[in-house]
């Protein structure tokens, strides 16, 4: 029962959070080059826990070898290896990102590494209160990365949350003390046996112990109404944290719930107890329509994918909550999805924010033609999150509409299907601006007038500046500009021209990993047969 | 293991949450089970400051009484009446009933979990101050619209 | 090594999409890209068409994409019938929107291109989908593709449409389609498509035949959106703001009809005509049809502006062959099926006659037309060749389709007598297409311009009201003098006198009325004739034919005349009014018609071929591969039916 490297991936990121302090005692700008090698390390180690996962299926590592009774169990089996994976790759995303465009201070590679560690114990903790501590980590470390802002309003943004997430955790320590009171174990696998043999599914004890926890996980995973604390986390906080706490904090804030779910209270529970079920599937249905026509109305686009976030983890928990083989299948494969889409979608805004400094919808006018594989990257996850096929979007749809209509749930279906025309709503908008709005009626948007990408009705940029006027292009007003800027204009090409407006530059890599988080996205579209054979397993197990 | 698969607290706190409708259970619960009462008392005290009170520190003081009343309601269940320390005596044998030792562990854990959340929220706390000259909640939300 | 074929047709396209972008500074390449990718894709469908014919499908698979389906293109008579067709037309569009995109010199020709490639990549992949979810797929991919060319104008109007098209269409498949696949995977545990429908079906039928319906349901309307259904089918008049090419090939071929041949595929394939009659729901959806052709006639009559009449044509003619694949019988099927090539050719016609008249003479509106087949003789004949065609008049395209599904309805009505009912709708709407395409062809050659009823009929006095379309010569009325004081007189009113024949003189004293949208050419409303063209593309041969010495000299103040209209779009009005030039259309002859003289040829080109197809589908239709893939596909599906007699 020893397989280290489970323990290696919890205990790796947390003691490397360590070095920066340590390390930057004597030198300066270590932080970046110790959480590059940590996640680098983590990475392999995921891969490794994959692949054995995928040969030899669920195992475990006893920590310290005591016995589960009352050690503590590392799980590795295909929805958490799943999750591990995206955690790693997610954290070498952001990191590429963050060389270029991220934070320089020591303690946030400190809090990010810490993070890290904390994200994957609660993906491979096999026992309940461990994974407490771990939400708990997860939490402290997120507080401090929001406020890493420097602004008040950052501040109170972490404050708030701190205080509603830990609140949540506590509902769900209650929980589990429910938990432990009516069968004295803590360790899942135990637990998932000795609720049935010693007091029965529906006995109130265990009903109060269900209620608290998924409240309190529901907190964390930001279920409409309890979603408050994240749209004002996620604007506030600076783009490389935004981009890693949306990814990963709710997924595995989701994650957890559905951990619970079915390695503890298991299938059976909801069906002795059919409202516990009904009642989650309501309120995470709720949060589908009330997050996507929140989305809606937002102007801030940070706040706009945050709403977003609500209403597709809305549908995340629906499934899970649906208790169906497909259901959950489709569940996990979003979960792992949309955590992909918007580390790519943050990351783009944070691009598009580094090179002209905006940030509201109405500002993103035009953009698609300044920069274009940033903003079509950044199309094709929108439209991934909308579940156009190929996508891994449409992947988590489909079979989590097939797993309400075999759940015979015929109006979560409809929710399921009907969100699709919900998220085009904010999708649509945010497209339109992009590609078809002119910049020059809205105020504050970056002007057009040196970019002719856009006009190119025929014309040629070897005739010169003669030919100017034959872009009769409503808004070229002052094509005159150099043609220099035609000539080519990527990203960093961009970022160079504003350089002197207090923009920050973009750099290849910033471009780079956002366009291979898209052609990820879409790669993954066609990997349903993977997902089912590695996560076939688990379903089978826990159904 | 013997004592934990049946600890003290369990099928009495099920007792005492069963009996609320009726009125004399609910005062041979409140009379007996002072501890869970004191529990459900701090915990919803502790919830209806965190939400009522615009002042940023009381906040953190009723999270803190709502943690609090958490590690009380574990350190109770895991009371068993006439039970001993869980300690295993130096010269060996079997003991009687002992105290469950884990919900203990629990605790403090929990306590120290809790004691670095209220670190990070006092320091936030601290720089909001700095900035905003005032710790009341909707003072500070005013002036940021400003 | 030719099951690849399918992927390859699909995948051209796609490739040939990142080549247009990259050329997108050598306008004459990326035009050229486009017209290789065309030719290649129509190459590599027609190449399978032989083996087709000779009972062969080829098919290849992706392997699994989703639990239990794969990945699948299989080209079977239906698909190839419909690949065939949509990229033959393709390549004819392809030349006429090089004519169009640069007579008006519209901007971001790039992505028009590079999305039409994308659309026509999407189109084929619906064409050969061999599920219901890999049609999906394709279904929702078009959607996205076609999207910027409905916004292609980035006007409020157009941007309006977009929303609105988006809107719709992923009502119709993300919601509908998708519910309908679900829906069906989870009664038949398969969405392949099998000739004559899927077997585990017809048994699900008869336990749960409401749930059966309800598939049917989510999925032919979900596909009919797309083909312009009532009531789903106001995206599509509010399309018509898109570029021509894009109404013609796409608002009237490839998108509309991926709705009709999706309602083909459910019919025929998934659910089988048998089920689909048994279960009450074809005739049902044919129902809705004849609704839908009646009523869109109906409408159509009310619209002045040519490309909204064509607009509604386009939603009763789909309506046709949805209604024919309703009727259950041989006949119904095959003119159902027939219709979809002798549509297209014929709509094709008359959409790229609309945009050369738009091009030519910026007239949009029926009214404005009076006369105008003097001054485009071969366009107008052309237009009235493909409206006979579309009222079924003998010896066009639309006689045999509509005959076919006229006897097919009749067969059915011995034994059903809705059939009779259909018969009727389809006759009647046969008198109203005449009704709303006479009056364009009587406008265009036997109204004169000074002289001539006001249309529409029905606004004005009964018996008729004379007007005249030609432009007062003493400076109109005062209040159109007071819109125009903001715009400097040489801006708007440059001196044409001498520059030039008198046919392509422009005058501006007359402001036209405002129409109720605006169009292409009134957010760029330059003509083809600019000097920047000339000097861009100088070598070209198109302008050799055209310009000769005219419109040179008042090249400086044509320019200047497109600032202002840029500053002032809503001047655009005012600068290029519709109707005839003062003194009315010149005339042309046949002569100088052929010379190039009525329009450019990349554009006469397309409108001739178009024509041609509408006339030889009529006459000629087994001998040009159409009729024989449709008998074979009828008979697959029909094999082993037994019709009620």
């Amino acid at each position: 029962m020893s397989n280290p490297e489970l323990a290696l991936l919890v205990a790796v990121p947390i003691l490397a959070a360590t070095l920066p302090l340590l390390v930057g005692l004597r030198f300066d700008s270590v932080g970046w080059p110790i959480a590059t090698v940590a996640a680098l390390v983590e990475a392999g180690l995921a891969v490794f826990v994959a692949s054995r996962v995928a040969t030899e299926g669920r195992y475990v590592h006893s920590l310290g070898n005591y016995p589960r009774q009352y050690g503590i169990e590392l799980v590795a089996d295909g929805f958490s290896a799943a999750v591990v994976l995206l955690i790693a790759v997610v954290t070498l995303a952001v990191l590429g990102y963050a060389r270029r465009g991220g934070a320089r201070e020591k303690t946030y590679y400190s809090a990010f590494l810490l993070l890290c560690g904390g994200l994957m114990g609660i993906g491979l903790t096999g026992d309940v209160f461990n994974m407490f501590v771990f939400l708990e980590i997860v939490g402290l470390a997120t507080y401090a990365l929001v406020a890493a802002g420097r602004s008040g309003r950052s501040a109170l943004a972490a404050l708030k949350y701190l205080l509603v997430g830990t609140a949540g955790a506590s509902m769900y320590l209650v929980g589990i003390g429910f938990a432990f009171v009516a069968t004295g174990t803590l360790n899942m696998a135990e637990l998932s046996r000795a609720i049935p043999e010693t007091v029965g599914y529906s006995d109130p004890l265990v009903v109060a112990s269900f209620s608290f926890v998924a409240v309190g996980l529901s907190v964390k995973a930001a279920i409409f109404p309890l979603h408050t604390w994240m749209p004002d986390a996620y604007a506030e906080a600076p783009d490389t944290v935004t981009a890693y706490i949306a990814a990963l904090v709710s997924t595995l804030g989701a994650y957890a719930l559905a951990r619970i779910i079915y390695s503890v209270y298991t299938p059976a529970f909801f069906e002795a107890v059919p409202l516990a079920g009904d009642a989650l599937v309501a309120f995470a249905t709720t949060s589908i329509v009330a997050g996507s026509v929140l989305a809606v109305i937002q102007s801030d686009v940070k706040r706009m994918l945050a709403y977003s976030s609500v209403a597709q983890f809305g549908m995340i928990v629906a499934a899970f909550g649906l208790g169906t083989e497909q259901a959950l299948l489709g569940g996990a494969i979003h979960l792992v999805g949309h955590g992909l889409m918007k580390v790519g979608l943050f990351l783009g805004v944070g691009v598009i924010a580094s090179a002209y400094g905006v940030r509201t919808v109405r500002e993103y006018a035009n953009l698609g033609y300044r920069s274009p594989v940033t903003v079509a990257a950044m199309g094709i996850l929108l439209l991934g999150l909308v579940g156009i096929p190929p996508s891994v979007g449409f992947l988590g749809k489909w079979y989590i509409a097939w797993g309400a209509i075999e759940a015979g749930a015929p109006v979560v279906a409809a929710v399921v299907l009907f969100s699709t025309l919900l998220t085009l709503l904010y999708v649509a908008r945010l497209l339109e601006t992009l590609y078809f709005r002119p910049p020059d009626d809205v105020e504050g948007a970056v002007p057009a007038a040196d970019v002719r990408l856009r006009s190119d009705g025929g014309g040629d940029a070897d005739a010169g500046t003669d030919d100017v006027s034959a872009d009769a292009d409503a808004g070229t007003d002052d094509v005159s500009a150099d043609v220099g800027a035609y000539v080519d204009v990527d990203d960093a090409g961009m970022a160079e021209i504003n350089a002197g407006t207090g923009t920050r530059p973009v750099s290849f890599g910033m471009v780079f990993v956002v366009a291979a988080i898209a052609v990820a996205a879409v790669a993954l579209g066609f990997a349903g047969p993977v997902f089912e054979g590695f996560l076939g397993p688990f379903l089978e197990a826990v159904l | 293991m013997t004592a934990l698969s049946a600890p003290g607290g369990g099928s009495l706190a099920l007792s005492a949450l069963d009996g609320v409708a009726t009125v004399p259970l609910a005062l041979s619960a409140l009379s007996t089970r002072y501890a869970y009462a004191t529990f459900a008392l701090l915990f919803a005290i502790g919830l209806y400051m965190m939400i009522a009170s615009p002042n940023l520190v009381k906040k953190v003081i009723g999270l803190n009484l709502f943690q609090s009343a958490i590690f009380l309601f574990f350190v109770s269940m895991a009371y068993v009446r006439g039970g001993a320390v869980p300690a295993i005596p130096s010269e060996g044998g079997a003991v009687g009933a002992y105290a469950s030792p884990l919900p203990q562990v629990i605790v403090l854990t929990a306590i120290v979990v809790g004691v670095s959340l209220t670190a990070v929220a006092l320091a936030l706390i601290v720089r909001l101050y700095t900035e905003y000259g005032t710790l009341n909640e909707e003072t500070i939300r005013e002036v940021m619209d400003e | 090594m030719m099951d690849n074929f399918p992927l390859y047709v699909v995948l051209v396209s796609f490739f040939g999409m990142f080549g247009i972008f990259a050329a997108h500074r050598r306008p004459n390449v990326r035009e050229a890209v486009t017209v290789v990718v065309a030719l290649a894709k129509f190459g590599l469908v027609a190449s399978m068409v032989p083996g087709v014919l000779a009972g062969k499908t080829y098919v290849f698979s992706a392997g699994e994409f989703v639990a239990g389906i794969e990945f699948v293109l299989r080209a079977d008579p239906l698909g190839t019938l419909f690949a065939s067709l949509a990229s033959l037309l393709w390549i004819v569009t392809s030349f006429y929107s090089i004519g169009y995109m640069r007579g008006l010199d519209e901007h971001s020709q790039t992505r028009y291109f590079a999305s039409f490639a994308a659309s026509l990549s999407a189109t084929m992949g619906i064409a050969f989908a061999g599920n219901l979810v890999t049609i999906f797929v394709f279904y929702e991919l078009l959607s996205i593709a076609t999207y910027p060319l409905v916004a292609h104008d980035g006007t409020d109007e157009a941007r309006s449409a977009g929303r609105k098209y988006l809107a719709y269409t992923m009502f119709g498949g993300g919601v509908l389609v998708l519910a309908g696949t679900v829906l069906v995977f989870f009664l038949a545990g398969t969405v392949t498509f099998t000739p004559g429908g899927i077997e585990g079906l017809a048994d699900v039928a008869n336990s749960n035949e409401s749930a059966v319906q309800l598939a049917y349901l989510l999925l032919a309307v979900g596909f009919g959106v797309k083909a312009g259904l009532m009531p789903l089918h106001q995206w599509l008049p509010t399309a018509m703001v898109a570029p021509t090419p894009v109404s013609g090939l796409l608002h009237a071929v490839a998108v509309v009809k991926s709705g009709a041949f999706g309602v083909a595929r459910v019919t025929l394939y998934v659910f089988g005509p048998e089920v689909a009659y048994r279960i009450g729901m074809g005739v049902a959806i044919s129902t809705l049809a004849a609704f839908t052709l009646l009523a869109a006639s109906f409408i159509a009559l009310r619209k002045d502006h040519l490309k909204q009449r064509l607009a509604y044509s386009t939603v009763s003619q789909l309506s046709y062959i949805v209604l024919g694949l309703g009727i259950f019988g041989p006949y119904g099927l095959i003119g159902a099926l027939l219709h979809i090539p002798a549509h297209a050719f014929m709509k094709l016609t008359l959409f790229f006659c609309a945009g050369a008249a738009h091009v030519e003479t910026h007239t949009d509106h029926i009214s404005e037309m009076a006369g105008i087949g003097k001054r485009m003789p071969v366009v107008f004949g052309a237009f009235a060749l493909a409206a006979a065609g579309m009222a079924g008049i003998p010896l066009f395209a639309g006689f045999v389709s509509k005959y076919y599904m006229l006897i097919g309805a009749a067969e059915m009505g011995t034994f059903a007598p809705v059939g009779y009912y259909l018969a009727g709708a389809l006759l009647v709407s046969g008198v109203l297409n005449i009704a709303y395409f006479w009056p364009v062809v009587y406008t265009a050659f036997f109204e004169a311009e000074d002289d001539h009823d006001a249309k529409p009929l029905v606004d004005h006095r009964p018996g008729g009201e004379r007007r005249s379309t030609l432009a007062v010569t003493d400076g109109g009325d005062p209040g159109d003098e007071d819109a125009d004081a903001d715009i400097g007189p040489t801006d708007l009113r440059p001196d044409f006198s001498g520059s030039g024949s008198p046919g392509e003189r422009r005058d501006y004293s007359e402001p036209a009325p405002l129409v109720e949208g605006k169009y292409a050419v009134d957010a760029n409303p330059s003509d083809h004739t600019t000097p920047e063209e000339d000097t861009r593309d100088g070598g070209e041969d198109r302008n050799e034919a055209r310009n000769g010495s005219e419109g040179r000299n008042g090249a400086e103040a044509h320019t200047a005349a497109e600032e202002a209209d840029t500053a002032h779009e809503m001047d655009d009005y005012d600068a290029h009014h519709e109707g005839p030039p003062p003194g009315g259309w010149r005339r042309l002859s046949a002569a100088e018609a052929f010379r190039g003289e009525e329009t450019t040829w990349f554009m006469l080109g397309p409108i001739l071929v178009a024509v041609t197809g509408a006339v030889l589908v009529g006459i000629i239709p087994y001998e040009l591969g159409f009729l024989e893939l449709i008998e074979l596909i009828v008979e697959g599906v029909l094999s082993g039916t037994e019709v009620p007699a």
